[in-house]
Formats: structure tokens, C-alpha cells, sequence
């Protein structure tokens, strides 16, 4: 097709002697050539597309098009009807098919998880031996409030109407605020506890004795109404002849707090050596189980009590008898204990 | 005659100015889409790995001469005529 280029001059010449109707043919003949040029290109393109597999990429198949998401009033984006599903789980421990609303209380009764079927369940070991009880402890010092709470209530109301001990030396104390001479049944409370008792009450609360009312004052032992000589007294008459201060009551606080029951017995045995106090006969291992409850916010009262630390002879002599596993029982015990209700609430 | 008329498109550039302008128009007017979709029509009718460049030439090339639009073609003829008697007046 292609020929030998014509020169200008003669290509002139040839274009001049074009008639109208050859010209018309010529423009006919180039478009054509110019539009199938076109449209090899495209067939190209095309071919190419379909080798390299990306054709019908933006097509949407068969497949795809159930995934689409469903815009109509009333459904869902997956076209369904919304309905209330009831939401069933199915217990892992007993197979039983549960709503799930009522799955969380399942499983704390079937498992034996959960709070209160925990204090049960440690209630439980407490009963068959001691020494599992101090590991529950450990771990549980929900329980522990609760147990020491419960089994020390029980034991005051058990203890103040059938065994009202008088003792002529604590009764005598009286105190410096008022209320000195009431006699014995002012003191009933107080007095038919055991010293151990007292103690762990005082340890928790500020304890001066009202004049108006002869009941405790149940506040904190930092309580502005009562100064420290009127809680000073009180704690001299209701515990004999130590004299506790503040300073070294908390000392001993903390490590009471460290103990549970299962080491009680060293305890009292360390706190009537200390004390010298044969008296408080009626202090029941079980008595002594309330003690860890009588402390207030000890992590506080600890700081100071290192710094006074060298003041206080008695106290240290109780610290030294002290077992050394102590401490880290204490732990389990500390949230329950500054919870507390104050104990001497129902004197 | 007409080598020299192709010489001339050539040499002046004009044929390649003249096929861009009408792909231009062609993507334009929705010619290239139709064409495409005529194209995969085949393609699957063929099966993929089965077409070839011929086959789409022959499906295709009357096919896309006939749907040209005829305001487009006109528009092609109009140019070329006006190219054709510059230069035989020149």
C-alpha cells in the first residue's frame, strides 16, 4: 500500500485535479479507515482485559448480590424482619438451656461461684477445718467481713443477757465525761465482753461513754467530739491497768488485724501475757474472731504508728510474740474491715 | 490521487488529530460503554480462555461502525473535508 512519498509539488498537483465527487469519496474512504482504527483499538483493549482477567471485575456476581445490604423501611440490613430474639445460653456445667438475663444467677448456684454462694461454699469449709478456713481468708475477704460481722453479733447477743459477769474492777472505772458510778448495768455491755473484745472495740472506735445516753460514742477514734484523755480514760477503765494510748493501740491494731482465726489461740495467748490479765476467761477462740473487725482504716494509722513506735513499751512487747506470717493474711482482711459497720452500734 | 491524500493526513498529522478526536466523541456519546458490554457478551458467550483478538474484531467492527452516532460521523466527514480542500487550494 504504501508508495514511494510524492514530493510536495506533485502531491499539490494531485490534490488540485480532485473533483468534488472524489474528494466526497475520499472523506468517505478516510473515516472509514479512521473509525475501524478506532475500533480495533477497542477490540484490543477488550482482548487484552479478558486475557488479564479483569473484564468483568466491576461486575457483581450472582453470589455477591445476596450480600447486598437491604435498604427497605421495616427490615434490617440483611432484609429480615426484626424480631425479638431470645437470647439463650446454654449452661457449660449443667447443659440446661437458660435466658441469658437469668444466666449470671445460674451459674453463681450451679458452679458455686459468685458472692454469695462463695460465702457459703467457704462458710462450709470454715465449718469442716480451720486450716481451710485460712486459706478461704486468702482470698475472700468478703466472707471474712461478713462471717466475723455475723459470728460476732451473735456472740454479743447471746453473751449480754445470760453472762453478765460483774467485775468490780472494771465496773468500778467509770469515766471522766460522766457516767462514773451508773453501776454495773451501764457497763452490762462492755463488761460481758471479754478483754480481747474490748479491746478490738475501742481499736475501732472512739468509745467515750456519753453522759447523756451511757452508750458509746460509735464514731471513728479521730471523732472531734471526744479528746484524746477522754478516749485515754475510757480505754484505762474498760481495760485495766494498761494504759493504751491512742498511739500504741494502733500499733497493736495492726497487728491484730493481721490475725484470723485459725492463729487466734497465739494471740490470746500473746495478749493475756501481755496484759497480764487473768480475768477475761470467757474469751472463746471464737471471741477472738471479731478482733481483726475492730480496726479503722489502718494503712493510715500504720505510718503513724511506726513513727511513735518507740513510745510504746506494751505494745511492742505484744508485737515481738506475735507470729511473722501475720502480715500478709492481713491483706485479704482490709477492705471488709474499713467497711465495717461499727460494732458497738447495738449496745 | 489517494496517496496522496493519505500523505498528506500523514505528514500534516491531521489522521492522528482525526482518530483522537473521534474516540473522543465515541467515549462521549456512550459508544465505547455499549461497545464493551457487547464485547463481554461475547467474551462470555465464547468463554474466556476460548476468544481471540479475530473474533472480536469480526463480532465487533460492523457492530461499531453501524452504532456511530450519525452527528459524530457527520462532524468526522465535515473535517476531513475541510483538511482535503485546504490543502487544494493551497
Amino acid at each position: 500500500m504504501q508508495q514511494i512519498p510524492l514530493t510536495d509539488e506533485e502531491a499539490l498537483v494531485l490534490l488540485q485535479s480532485i473533483s468534488s465527487d472524489e474528494l466526497e469519496s475520499f472523506s468517505q474512504d478516510i473515516y472509514d479507515e479512521v473509525a475501524n482504527e478506532v475500533s480495533l483499538g477497542l477490540c484490543f483493549e477488550v482482548h487484552r482485559a479478558v486475557k488479564l482477567g479483569f473484564l468483568f471485575l466491576d461486575e457483581s456476581k450472582e453470589d455477591e448480590k445476596k450480600f447486598e445490604i437491604v435498604d427497605e423501611i421495616g427490615r434490617d440490613v440483611f432484609g429480615q424482619v426484626p424480631m425479638k430474639k431470645q437470647f439463650e445460653c446454654i449452661c457449660p456445667n449443667c447443659q440446661r438451656n437458660l435466658a441469658a438475663s437469668r444466666f449470671a444467677p445460674h451459674l453463681e448456684k450451679c458452679m458455686g461461684m459468685g458472692r454469695n454462694s462463695s460465702r457459703l461454699a467457704s462458710k462450709r469449709i470454715a465449718n469442716t477445718g480451720k486450716v481451710d478456713s485460712d486459706i478461704d481468708d486468702l482470698d475472700d475477704g468478703d466472707w471474712n467481713y461478713g462471717n466475723d460481722k455475723k459470728s460476732s453479733k451473735k456472740k454479743r447477743d447471746k453473751n449480754c443477757p445470760r453472762k453478765i459477769k460483774p467485775k468490780a474492777r472494771n465496773g468500778e472505772g467509770g469515766n471522766s465525761s460522766g457516767g462514773s458510778g451508773e453501776g454495773t448495768n451501764v457497763f452490762n455491755n462492755y463488761e460481758t465482753m471479754s478483754l480481747e473484745e474490748r479491746k478490738a472495740l475501742l481499736l475501732q472506735c472512739c468509745g467515750v461513754i456519753s453522759e447523756h445516753t451511757k452508750k458509746m460514742c460509735t464514731r471513728s477514734r479521730r471523732c472531734p467530739q471526744h479528746t484524746d484523755e477522754q478516749r485515754q480514760i475510757v480505754r484505762l477503765s474498760l481495760l485495766g491497768q494498761q494504759i493504751t494510748l491512742p498511739e500504741t493501740t494502733d500499733d497493736i491494731q495492726v497487728d491484730i488485724d493481721t490475725y484470723d482465726e485459725g492463729q487466734t489461740q497465739l494471740l490470746q495467748e500473746a495478749m493475756y501475757r501481755s496484759w497480764d490479765t487473768g480475768s477475761s476467761t470467757n474469751a472463746s477462740p471464737a471471741d477472738s474472731g471479731s478482733a481483726p473487725g475492730g480496726s479503722i482504716s489502718s494503712k493510715r494509722k500504720e505510718k503513724r504508728a511506726s513513727s511513735n513506735s518507740g513510745r510504746s513499751g506494751g505494745s511492742k512487747k505484744s508485737k515481738s510474740r506475735l507470729p511473722p506470717g501475720g502480715s500478709s493474711i492481713n491483706m485479704g482482711n482490709h477492705g471488709a474491715l474499713v467497711s465495717q459497720p461499727h460494732l458497738p452500734s447495738d449496745i | 490521487m489517494k496517496t496522496a491524500v493519505n500523505q498528506k493526513l500523514i505528514e500534516t498529522g491531521e489522521r492522528e488529530r482525526l482518530r483522537e478526536l473521534l474516540r473522543t466523541r465515541l467515549i462521549e456519546c456512550g459508544w465505547k460503554d455499549q461497545m464493551k458490554a457487547y464485547c463481554k457478551d461475547i467474551v462470555k458467550e465464547k468463554g474466556v480462555e476460548n476468544v481471540t483478538v479475530d473474533d472480536l474484531v469480526a463480532e465487533i467492527t460492523p457492530k461499531g461502525r453501524a452504532l456511530v452516532p450519525d452527528a459524530v460521523k457527520r462532524e468526522l466527514l465535515q473535517r476531513i473535508r475541510t483538511f482535503l480542500a485546504q490543502q487544494t487550494k493551497i
